[in-house]
């Protein structure tokens, strides 16, 4: 499957299922800019929808600066960044009206937190929330904390009938990482094909 | 205010006094605030009396709330007024206040919430009150004619105090919490070098409540507040 037809088969996917679904889209390192293209320019945009995207892998700008080069339209985008301040680069995020900084990834109820804020803020109709990556989080908490914390966040997001994608690289994925995600999830989504 | 009025099952019942406590920077004021807005918003007048913070400092340093507007406080929904300013007209120039003097000061507070038809009040804080008062006996008093008078007003209270990080009691002098309807504790907890901002409601009369702690963000919308993870409980 060529790039193009993996990020158009996760948005249509995607747009079979009904609002309030979770989803856990599990992709190869590869195929993470497909992936970006797939939920959020051929889904969330093309839909009209906010999309909250949680970041714990790389910073928000990376990921902004990611979006323009793939000519992926931002304005509809918010961030909840949980890595910059622990890189002790949120400086200027801070001043982003898009961008709410979480100080540290292990603070799951703070990024709960923040993601009910842009939520409230946002005045579309539908919304879409992205967690990138449980991987990444998996490195800075256990599985008894963070299981517990997906339970109370895909369960909050569904009371507001939200879609919440929530990405694992099946590079770095462990069975009970998997688990964790399937349990919460409606959907699992693979993106590309997974080699024999 | 959709945190706590979930965990209080529906808000705080009408006419009580709630202690607000906890250490600096746990977010009182801010919660205290915007309990006064959201009543001024709905029409109910709102009073703040200001005993530390000069209260033009306190206005300008307010959190840039989206539902906040200046109008509440141009049209007298919502009234700021400094305590120490009122010791002075009232020639509570001594340290320590007398008996006389308590029931005075109960008179001209409860006097100045009639007379502004007074639905909510905070007293911030009422640790700064009891420095002045200095005896448990004189701090009781107070707060139970207060309380008395803004209640028999149908008029709802919050009273802040402040104690140290380190106390497990839920005020400075050990009265004001047994006198109280309510306490709700604000604290900072540290978990694994980050510091958390929380909530617990530990009573409050004439509703069921939740006991739970929350975790609490102050933002432009007003407090919210999410379940503390248990995952994380450090047990304290």
């Amino acid at each position: 499957m060529n790039d193009a037809r993996i990020a158009q088969n996760i948005a249509d996917q995607l747009s079979e299922l009904p609002s309030s679904s979770a989803v856990s889209l599990q992709m190869s390192v590869d195929n993470y800019l497909e992936v970006l293209r797939g939920t959020i320019d051929l889904f969330a945009n093309r839909k009209g929808m906010d999309t909250i995207y949680v970041t714990s892998t790389i910073s928000f700008d990376a990921i902004k600066r990611v979006l323009l080069a793939l000519d992926i339209d931002t304005s509809r985008i918010y961030f909840v960044d949980c890595i910059s301040h622990a890189m002790m680069g949120a400086t200027s995020a801070q001043y982003d009206d898009h961008t709410a900084i979480v100080e540290s990834p292990t603070m799951l109820e703070n990024l709960m937190l923040k993601v009910e804020f842009l939520l409230r803020k946002s005045q579309a109709a539908n919304k879409l929330v992205i967690i990138d990556s449980i991987n990444s989080l998996a490195i800075h908490n256990n599985n008894w904390i963070l299981s517990e914390f997906l339970h109370i966040l895909v369960s909050g997001l569904r009371a507001r009938e939200a879609y919440t994608i929530i990405l694992s690289v099946e590079e770095h994925s462990t069975p009970e990482l998997t688990n964790m995600v399937n349990l919460v999830c409606d959907q699992g989504v693979r993106a590309g094909k997974k080699e024999a | 205010m959709d945190g706590l009025d979930t965990i209080l099952y529906g808000g705080i019942p009408r006419a009580n006094t709630v202690l607000l406590t906890g250490s600096c920077g746990t977010g009182k004021t801010s919660m205290a605030l915007e309990f006064l807005i959201h009543g001024a918003l709905k029409g109910e007048n709102s009073l703040f009396v200001s005993v530390t913070e000069n209260s033009d400092k306190l206005l300008s340093n307010i959190m840039p709330y989206r539902f906040f507007d200046k109008n509440l406080v141009k049209s007298g929904k919502l009234v700021f007024v400094d305590l120490p300013v009122m010791y002075e007209r009232l020639g509570m120039t001594k340290p320590e206040m007398s008996m006389e003097e308590v029931d005075l000061l109960v008179a001209a507070i409860a006097g100045l919430a009639r007379e502004l038809g007074t639905k909510r009040l905070v007293v911030d804080s009422i640790t700064s009150v009891c420095y002045k008062l200095k005896t448990s006996e004189k701090i009781r008093d107070f707060i139970l004619k207060l309380s008395k008078a803004l209640s028999d007003m149908d008029c709802t209270s919050i009273l802040v105090s402040e104690v140290s990080a380190q106390s497990s009691s839920y005020s400075m002098f050990g009265v004001e919490e047994a006198i109280s309807d309510g306490i709700v504790l604000m604290a900072n907890m540290e978990r694994r070098g980050d510091l958390l901002r929380t909530l617990q409601v530990i009573k409050m009369r004439g509703t069921m409540h939740s006991r739970a702690k929350y975790v609490l963000d102050l933002t432009p919308m007003g407090v919210l507040l999410v379940p503390m993870l248990k995952g994380g409980s450090v047990g304290t």
